[in-house]
């Protein structure tokens, strides 16, 4: 008889051992990590199917109080299978099936659907019975689903239940309950993933989300204190760097510049990959004005990202539920986001041509070049600002030469730049001043226009860079020719304010900073200034004074149009008009800051110079103005 | 609902009915008819094939009614017959005429069984193999047969039967129940019996169906059994409540189906041949639903359904089902509307709207399966390719850099390396001022030469368990080397006058500086914390930072019995260490010296029974004292955790939670575990190095600290590693190695600076003979004088980098640099031997 009385227990029985067999096997799956991430994917798949095959036998049955805790543990494997192949909707149905069976086990009715009210009768209703742990691990996984559909309201809501998991995991019930039992080990349902490491997880990730949306909202202080105590958690390595990431944008935030490089040192000794921290410590860098380690910490970002990035390893424990899959809110992501490697290589290329580390630039942009010919779109997935068009690429790349001194290989690339956009230049262009307030929504409308002009623009500098290394190479008649070329491009753009009639711009119209008319302009200052200094040259004086005061019209910052033109005066023998041109010169300020306009649109260094003390000499020999 | 009382037998569908000829007959009877129907191919309709009546009732007032019609086997012909139950209630309506009838083989109904019941079959009525008749009435089963003659009932009590047939050779119907021994239909209060209706027998209803399954078991089909042995071997098909179908083997869930419909009522088995077997299970309310035995995955479903029929209608040879719709056509015929199918190629259908075989949809289980396999095989095919782009553009970069270094090299033009490039190093954005704060403040320090021996604070002894702690607190100096130490007894018995030097175990104990002793204070007061590497460089405390001075505990553990052989004892207390001569040789001249510390006596009267550290929470100097000789006497292991990839988390506060944990007073850092009685103390040091790595040492007995470490393990992560650090109870040996290395620094930029600093005087003293006056560039002279200053400087320069030294003043520096390097080796020499003694 006795031996019938066990028989009952025999499907129990089974049922547990099959269980444990699956969750031996989906850890197994784990032990070998010579497996590719979708094999893994794979094997999740078949696991998660298996648990639910099983839990669709045990579901088959009315709930019993003997098999409830099996069957509750089978959900809980089952439901983390679902939740890490990203079946929110299919876990969570899971875990209400189970929980109306359990209310239908202990007899209570079924509650409302507000999740802590839910919780906490259920909670209530399992009372301290042995299912207590197991509805507890139960609420773990709705709190990774909450956590995983960024229901982060829901999880503040129910804090206190969420702390009564960790309660129950920190005195040890689970431990010494397991120890209890541990002589017929067979008998225990087992757990693909150990629960308290899913509370860890769940516990940090939920600290690090709350922190990026705290942070993203403006309440850096109240986010600080959050992710300091979070660094101190056990956790995964990359999750530990993340506090590290946050806490340094808090700081930053609150104007602590200084500590949060600090803490973004941190994140980075943490998790060697933890690039974003790199990316914003540069961005603090550029912030402080430190242009020496904004390159530095540019020219590693980029080496950084070049790498061949090995896939995350699979964390022991952590391995069914991968962080990321956790951590998926918006605020968070836009915190972690890093440009791509191309555009770094961009910026470090442009950092350093504008801060005396020209060869440096120009080996960068010839990277640069290089990789967008091998067309290899390496990291184009990165969020971030998109690169520049070609053309202006070519055509910093072209400046920066010039500077380095390699005017072959600037004049070669102007030379791509001209062939590609011959073709392609319009007659005659009209240049419409988009109306100050709705610029921004005029912007797109006439884009073809613009392209246009761009086009235009970019031949323009190209000519006008030609020009440049002409004269450096003191081929003045060739310079004069280019110089010649980019200003009849130029004239080619009429501008039309409002509703008047399309015009020749005069410097009057000098519209704002980076619009096309100012680069126009600049662009026809520049290249008369060029010409007339090449005419200086050949001592075609009186060209040289038309195209130099012309210059300065269109441009009236050109310093070396300025200079030029008081020394073709003073050949001239206007010596006092030459002595006010000067003096005029001096005294302009520059209005923009030289970062802010494009390499190819400064003045060049390279040309004839003028010696400003010399000139101050000569000024002083000639003594007071005679008039007066 | 209606009822369709038709069967279906060797192909031919049987229609029974009741004709009441009252309106048309004088002689009011109730008249039982039937035909015999069978399925024309070529006309798709069912054609008559015989008829017959049979008069149940001549009484006008008489109320038949058929209760049930199906198949049985006939056990006296050995032939199944169609069987056809009708019952016939007494005018009063108190008593109940049943008799099961027979169609023979010449189309006659025959009279099989009658029995008379006083109440009405309400449940579900079966007519098994015999025939049998079997019902439930009030929690009892009862059956009649042609065997028994009469009524009888079940004589287990059951509820929750289960009735089926077995296809066995003695035994054929059974019954399952749940044997209550309580109102609960719980495994602790009710078992599985199975009866067996033909041999009375009772056994095991678990070999059939588990237990929790009789409850909610609505209908059952046995596939198979066997008896070997006595056991029984079943494979059963079972529809639950709880809308599935389960399939058990021997008692054991095999396979599940979820059902789309409630309340099954029957299980019929479709044999189609090549193609497999099908359940057909039909549900109250006209649902059918067909599943294949072999992925028991549904195949099909109907709705509206009057009857369902498995036979082989066509006579192929292999079961066809038949299902007969509900009508809802204007033709009234019966059965107008039909479906006959074997889903596997056969169907002929009637009256139904869609002419068309109904084919069986194809699993979406089946599809989905399908579209993941391809997609995970497109998605590692992805990845291939997108490793071996990588691969492609590492390799370009590769040949880039090259090329580029190949041009430099034809161009003579200088490789332009970046700092680190040139150094191998990838710099982050150290600054290096921290670096030059502290080499100045090396430069700074210097180094007394000073020696001095020990003073000696304090003496103390404590006695434990049979064993006599004896230790000293003394504050020394660097010359004092630290391994030398060790402490000796000196017994002095009362009688004879010449002390005995006993065996003893000497340990050495750093202890903290008594001025920072308090350096645990905390600043919790800001808003935030700062950043833990701005903190970090404040102090150290704990660590013999000042290498002057230093205080130390010596401590010598021995054997208490052999004290006491001659009742009092007086101990004299002896310190030996070694005197360096000068401090940067460090066991260069070694000169043994003993000192005196003190004496104290024993009476092996006194009490022994004492106790350490009755009380951490105290901070006297005798609970520091009790803490030393605790430690001195316990074994110690320290373990370094390493876990690469997850933090360590607290693991201070998961120690502090366990049971009769304190944290000593005296010295913070350490946590008395003091669980079970006084010989099962354990010392505990937890040191967390970075959130990733940490330090423990234990002082227990090999057993608890093997306790301790199985409970520790269950808390660390998985992917984290414990190893026990080497040489522990050396553990003065890396220090004396440390600081070997140290000093053999220290010297050898001493050494340098100095030897560079005399040169630089003697040049400065050339310079101060050699061209003083800036010579003016106008004239040719002068510009010939300006560009030998200058080409003195560069050659100044130059010099400075690679210096010229005196012979003699060099090889004084590097005789004292190999001295300083030979005291290092030996340091670690000593240190390496120690980790092997242990």
């Amino acid at each position: 008889m006795s031996d019938q009385m066990c028989q009952p227990l025999s499907l129990l029985y089974r049922w547990i051992q099959e269980n444990n067999e699956l969750v031996d096997k989906c850890k197994q799956q784990g032990g070998g990590d010579a497996l590719s991430p979708d094999q893994n994917k794979t094997h999740l798949r078949w696991c998660s199917s298996e648990f639910h095959k099983l839990l669709k036998k045990i579901q088959g049955i009315p709930p019993l109080a003997d098999y409830l805790q099996l069957e509750l543990t089978v959900v809980y494997n089952a439901c983390l299978c679902s939740t890490a192949q990203s079946q929110f909707s299919e876990a969570e149905l899971l875990l209400t099936q189970a929980t109306e069976r359990v209310l239908q086990m202990t007899g209570d009715a079924p509650v409302a659907s507000d999740p802590p009210v839910f919780w906490r009768t259920v909670l209530k209703s399992v009372g301290d019975t042995a299912l207590n742990p197991c509805v507890l691990y139960l609420l773990c996984l709705q709190w990774a689903i909450w956590l995983s559909t960024c229901q982060l309201k829901t999880i503040q809501e129910c804090q206190d239940e969420l702390f009564s998991v960790f309660e129950t995991l920190s005195t040890g019930v689970w431990d010494e309950g397991r120890s209890e039992l541990r002589g017929k080990s067979s008998d225990i349902p087992l757990l693909v993933m150990d629960p308290r490491r899913l509370f860890e997880l769940l516990q940090i990730c939920t600290i690090i989300a709350q922190g990026a949306e705290s942070l993203s909202e403006g309440r850096s202080s109240e986010a600080l204190s959050g992710l300091q105590t979070a660094s101190s958690l056990p956790a995964p390595r990359t999750l530990i760097a993340y506090t590290h990431l946050l806490s340094g944008s808090c700081l930053a935030h609150m104007s602590r510049p200084q500590m949060a490089l600090q803490c973004y040192r941190k994140a980075l000794e943490t998790d060697s990959r933890c690039v974003c921290a790199l990316y914003q410590s540069m961005l603090i860098y550029r912030q402080l004005g430190n242009t020496q380690a904004e390159i530095q910490a540019l020219c590693l970002l980029h080496s950084t990202l070049m790498l061949p990035f090995a896939t995350e390893p699979a964390l022991a424990g952590t391995r069914l539920l991968s962080p990321s899959l956790l951590l998926r809110s918006q605020s968070l992501s836009s915190l972690l986001s890093v440009p791509s490697a191309l555009s770094v290589l961009h910026n470090l290329a442009l950092k350093c041509v504008h801060h005396e580390r020209v060869s440096d630039g120009v080996e960068y942009y010839l990277d640069l070049l290089a990789v967008l010919h091998s067309e290899d779109q390496h990291g184009v997935h990165a969020e971030g600002p998109p690169l520049p068009s070609l053309p202006e690429l070519y055509l910093q790349a072209g400046a920066a030469l010039l500077m380095a001194r390699r005017p072959a290989d600037c004049m070669a690339l102007c030379d791509e730049v001209i062939t590609t956009t011959l073709e392609l230049l319009p007659e005659k262009v009209v240049l419409e001043e988009p109306e100050e307030k709705c610029e921004a929504e005029t912007r797109p409308l006439c884009a073809e226009g613009d392209d246009r002009v761009a086009m235009l623009l970019w031949a323009g500098a190209a000519y006008l860079l030609q020009g440049h290394c002409h004269t450096h190479l003191k081929d003045w008649k060739q310079a004069v020719t280019h110089y010649t070329r980019c200003f009849n491009l130029l004239v080619k753009v009429r501008f039309k304010k409002g509703s008047f009639q399309p015009q020749i711009p005069s410097t009057d119209m000098i519209g704002k900073q980076g619009t096309d008319l100012c680069i126009l302009q600049r662009l026809k200052g520049l290249s008369l200034a060029g010409r007339g200094i090449s005419f200086t040259q050949t001592d075609q004086l009186r060209e040289a004074l038309r195209d130099l005061q012309l210059s300065m019209q269109a441009f009236p910052e050109c310093t070396s149009a300025g200079l030029w033109c008081g020394e073709v005066l003073w050949r001239l023998g206007r010596r006092w008009e030459a002595a006010a041109c000067w003096e005029k010169t001096w005294s302009f300020t520059p209005q923009f800051s030289v970062e802010s306009l494009s390499v190819y649109l400064q003045e060049p260094q390279s040309g004839p110079l003028l010696d400003s003390s010399e000139l101050r000499r000569r000024i002083q020999e000639l003594g007071p103005p005679l008039s007066a | 609902m209606e009822k369709f009382n038709r069967l279906s037998l060797c192909g031919k569908i049987i229609i029974f009915n009741f004709k009441r000829a009252s309106a048309t007959n004088d002689c009011d009877r109730s008249e039982l008819i039937f035909s015999s129907l069978a399925f024309e191919q070529e006309d798709n309709t069912f054609l008559k094939a015989a008829d017959g009546a049979a008069i149940i009732s001549r009484k006008r007032s008489a109320h038949v009614d058929i209760v049930k019609c199906k198949c049985a086997i006939n056990v006296q012909k050995r032939v199944t017959t169609a069987c056809i139950l009708v019952t016939k209630k007494s005018e009063k309506g108190e008593s109940f005429q049943y008799s099961l009838l027979t169609l023979s083989s010449s189309n006659r109904l025959e009279p099989c069984i009658e029995f008379k019941l006083p109440y009405q079959m309400r449940e579900t009525v079966y007519i098994l193999h015999g025939p049998t008749v079997l019902w439930s009435h009030t929690g009892n089963v009862f059956y009649a047969s042609l065997q028994a003659g009469e009524v009888r009932q079940i004589p287990i009590q059951v509820s929750h039967s289960v009735i089926g047939e077995l296809p066995l050779h003695k035994e054929h119907v059974f019954v399952l129940g749940l044997h209550n021994l309580s109102d609960q239909c719980t495994p602790s209060t009710s078992q599985t019996l199975g009866y067996f209706v033909e041999s009375g027998q009772v056994f095991d209803g678990t070999m059939i169906l588990p237990h929790p399954y009789i409850c909610i078991t609505r209908c059952i089909l046995v596939l198979s059994a066997e008896k070997v042995d006595d056991v029984l071997k079943s494979a059963v098909i079972a529809a639950t409540s709880n809308q599935q179908l389960v399939y058990f083997e021997n008692g054991i869930v095999k396979d599940v189906c979820q059902l789309p419909f409630e309340q099954p009522e029957n299980i019929q088995v479709v044999n189609t041949g090549r193609n497999g077997c099908l359940f057909v299970i039909s549900f109250h309310e006209g649902h059918v639903c067909a599943v294949w035995k072999e992925t028991f995955q549904i195949a099909s479903h109907w709705s509206s359904v009057s009857s369902v029929h498995v036979d082989d209608f066509l006579g192929c040879g292999t079961d066809q089902m038949l299902l007969f719709f509900k009508d809802q056509g204007i033709t009234g015929q019966p059965l107008d509307t039909f479906l006959l199918t074997d889903l596997c190629g056969i169907s002929y259908s009637h009256g139904q709207d869609s002419a068309a075989p109904k084919t069986p949809p194809p699993s979406p289980e089946n599809d989905l399966l399908t579209l993941r396999a391809l997609e995970s095989r497109l998605q590692s095919g992805l990845t291939v390719l997108q490793e071996l782009q990588r691969e492609v553009r590492v390799k370009d970069r590769v040949l880039q850099q090259s090329v580029r270094a190949l041009t430099d090299v034809v161009s003579e033009s200088e490789t332009i390396l970046t700092q680190h490039e040139q150094e191998g190093l990838i710099a982050l954005w150290d600054c290096d001022d921290e670096s030059r704060d502290e080499a100045l403040d090396d430069k700074t320090q210097d180094m007394p030469a000073v020696s001095s021996k020990p003073q000696i604070d304090k003496l103390w002894h404590r006695i434990t368990e049979e064993r006599l702690v004896v230790g000293v607190i003394l504050t020394t100096d660097s010359s004092v080397p630290v391994a030398s130490v060790s402490l000796s007894i000196l017994t002095e018995t009362g009688q004879s006058s010449t002390p005995a030097v006993i065996q003893t175990q000497s340990q050495v104990f750093w202890l903290p500086a008594p001025c920072s002793s308090s350096s645990s204070s905390s600043s919790s007061a800001y808003m935030f914390s700062e950043p833990a590497a701005k903190r970090s460089k404040q102090h150290n405390a704990g660590r013999p930072n000042d290498l002057n001075t230093c205080r130390l505990a010596v401590t010598a553990v021995t054997r208490l019995t052999p004290l006491l052989n001659s009742g009092c004892v007086k101990c004299h207390v002896m310190l030996h260490y070694v005197q360096r001569q000068d401090a940067f040789a460090l066991v260069s001249n070694p000169t043994p010296v003993v000192l005196h510390c003190g004496q104290f006596a024993l009476d092996v009267h006194s009490d022994f029974q004492t106790r350490l550290l009755k009380n951490p929470d105290l901070k006297t100097d005798e609970v520091k004292e009790d803490l030393l000789s605790l430690m001195a006497v316990l074994d110690r292991w320290v373990f370094h955790i390493d876990s690469p990839e997850h933090s360590l988390g607290d693991i201070d506060s998961w120690i502090q939670k366990r049971v009769g944990c304190k944290r000593i007073e005296v010295s913070p850092q350490y946590l008395l575990l003091n669980s079970s009685g006084p010989s099962a103390l354990m010392l505990l040091h937890w040191h967390q190095i970075t959130p990733f790595q940490g330090e423990l040492s234990v002082h227990s007995s090999q057993l608890q600290a093997l306790q301790f470490l199985d409970s520790l393990l269950a808390y660390l992560p998985a992917s984290c590693s414990i190893q026990p650090v080497k040489g522990t109870k050396g553990q003065g040996a890396t220090q004396i190695f440390s600081l070997a290395l140290e000093k053999e620094m220290v010297s050898l930029i001493e050494c340098v600076s100095s030897l560079l600093c005399e040169e630089e005087e003697e040049e400065e003293e050339r310079k101060s003979l050699g061209h003083e006056e800036t010579p003016e560039p106008g004239s040719v002279k002068g510009l010939q004088r300006c560009r030998e200053v200058f080409q003195w400087d560069v050659e100044r320069s130059r010099m400075r980098l690679s210096p010229l030294v005196d012979v003699g003043r060099y090889r004084r520096l590097t005789q004292s640099m190999s001295k300083a390097q030979l005291d290092g080796d030996l340091a670690a020499l000593l240190g390496t031997r120690r980790t092997f003694l242990c």
